[in-house]
């Protein structure tokens, strides 16, 4: 039988506070807390996920008990872990926002800035982690929608957490509105505040 | 006990404005209540607004708001700087121009030096004296914790009221303060928060919304509203419910202190930031991409928080830029209105 720390009548931080004090000084595999309010008891389980602690809880009339156990000690793995890891923000990564602002790269020979410009799209992967955002406009939007070739290749970007945007104007100009494929329409005051907010930008 | 060592959020249970009664209990003992009605009474109880206000005459009309709280921060005279100016900040939001001041206070007189509270109000009057408001009075009372705030009258003219409610879709809503101070208020009693960002914010809590008014007023403003205790999204909720429009936020914009997001991830959230989720929760979509410590800190109950500002698109860099130049660096667009979903919050 596991004692409870007994966290009951404490207000936030407290409970965290203490239950940060039983690990530090005793490294236990399980602990068990006790709490006697909700915002305690939500505290406690973020406390215990932040330490790499499998949680339980269990609510016993007005109180909870949450019973952390080490992760490393549990034989099954965590379920949430992929999860938690797309939605893990961007700490410390190089934002970079590349837009592409037609279907031809360079000026000479239009079918050979065609081909670049799909090879481009196609190795963009090997920015990655910092490439975060790639944004479409003018006839560059015909690479987001069908009959292109990059449909797919944008999709893999897009499932690996890369986020894609297509100009609506340009889609609208083009009448493709309705056949975009991939990624999200998006308009000038994202595309500035996008710029804003990324640490380089790369026009294409 | 002198003044040196004393550290006040050490003698209090709940911290600033996270310290606030939950929003659903209020609203519950107000409920089918006979509320006094009066033609001239322009915003009153039942629109929730900011401030009071009253017409006096056809050019002037009375704005009326009290605030006060438990102390966030250790240092007394931090502390009456930021009650004063989370009591004038009200007034501001409502674009009016406060006047008069009258101290509240609650003091346990038997177990802390009367000295700590010549310190508070001495960091009260710097702040009514910036503000260009005179103290006229005041109450104390015996009590077994501490709380400070300030009555505070001010001016408006009756055609010129800025009430939380009148978006328009196309407006751009723009912040004017980082959020997190509930969360660094909890980290602080925790005794967790290191002296440089304890400044930092003590700083930003004491910065009174009087200069981001005043630009606000050169601008065609919407609607505007000031970030505290309901916390950004529980504020922002009050402006959309019955709007007819939707707002839709990009949560990447929002200024955040980055340590809070840490403190949130450790579960150092005051309970105030829980309350918050599960009375305005129901108005707000989040997008799955949106993390959950920022998620929490857009509920987190703000202590003398920035104002929030609907304003056209066409002039909200403007205003952005204006706010910047006035030393306002933090300012940015952080969201529009949109036609729909009505009455609704998305966060991307």
């Amino acid at each position: 039988m596991i004692n409870d720390l007994d966290c009951r009548g404490m207000n936030c931080p407290e409970p965290v506070l203490h239950v940060r004090n039983v690990i530090v000084k005793e490294s236990p595999s399980v602990l068990s807390v006790l709490v006697d309010n909700e915002a305690a008891c939500q505290n406690v389980i973020r406390f215990f996920e932040h330490q790499n602690f499998q949680v339980t809880t269990e609510k016993i009339g007005s109180e909870f008990r949450i019973i952390g156990t080490r992760a490393d000690i549990v034989d099954t793995p965590k379920v949430s872990s992929t999860a938690t890891a797309v939605k893990e923000p961007r700490v410390g990564i190089k934002k970079v926002m590349v837009m592409v602002t037609s279907d031809c790269m360079g000026h000479g020979d239009d079918g050979l800035g065609d081909m670049l410009m799909f090879n481009f799209l196609k190795t963009l992967k090997e920015m990655r982690p910092e490439l975060w955002r790639l944004v479409f406009v003018n006839k560059g939007v015909s690479f987001t929608a069908e009959g292109s070739e990059a449909v797919p290749v944008l999709q893999e970007l897009a499932a690996e957490g890369v986020q894609i945007f297509a100009c609506g104007a340009c889609l609208a100009y083009f009448h493709i509105l309705d056949k975009i494929q991939v990624g999200e329409i998006t308009n000038m005051l994202d595309i500035i505040t996008g710029m804003k907010l990324a640490d380089s930008v790369i026009t294409i | 006990m002198t003044n040196e060592n004393i550290r006040l959020t050490q003698t209090v249970k709940g911290a600033g404005c996270a310290a606030k009664l939950a929003p659903g209990e209020l609203a519950r003992a107000l409920c089918g209540l006979d509320l006094p009605v009066d033609q001239n009474l322009l915003v009153g109880l039942e629109q929730a607004d900011d401030a009071g206000v009253y017409r006096v005459s056809d050019d002037i009309a009375l704005v009326q708001t009290i605030d006060f709280f438990p102390p966030m921060v250790d240092d007394p005279y931090s502390f009456g700087q930021i009650a004063a100016a989370n009591a004038l900040s009200d007034v501001y939001a409502m674009g009016g121009t406060p006047k008069t001041a009258m101290n509240i206070v609650a003091f346990p007189s038997k177990t802390m030096d009367i000295s700590v509270l010549r310190t508070i109000i001495d960091g009260g009057l710097s702040k009514m004296r910036e503000a260009g408001v005179v103290l006229v009075g005041g109450h104390t009372v015996e009590d077994s914790e501490l709380k400070y705030g300030l009555s505070v009258t001010g001016y408006i003219h009756p055609n010129r009221i800025l009430t939380k409610k009148n978006l328009q879709t196309g407006d751009c809503l723009i912040i004017t303060k980082p959020l997190g101070t509930g969360i660094v208020s909890t980290a602080i009693k925790a005794g967790m928060a290191d002296q440089s960002l304890i400044d930092k914010v003590t700083l930003a809590m004491a910065t009174l919304n009087r200069e981001a008014a005043l630009v606000m007023e050169t601008f065609s403003v919407h609607a505007c509203t000031d970030i505290t205790g309901f916390g950004f999204l529980g504020h922002l909720a009050e402006m959309v419910v019955d709007s007819g429009h939707g707002v839709r936020i990009m949560s990447e914009l929002v200024p955040m202190y980055s340590e809070a997001l840490e403190w949130a991830d450790m579960g150092l959230i005051p309970a105030g930031t829980y309350n918050n989720r599960s009375f305005r929760g129901s108005f707000v979509d989040f997008d799955s991409k949106v993390p959950q410590r920022v998620q929490d800190l857009l509920f987190d109950p703000q202590t003398s928080g920035g104002l929030l500002i609907a304003v056209p698109a066409n002039e909200a860099v403007k205003l952005v830029d204006a706010l910047k130049a006035k030393g306002i660096e933090v300012a940015a667009i952080v969201g529009e209105v949109v036609a729909e979903p009505v009455d609704r919050i998305v966060v991307e």
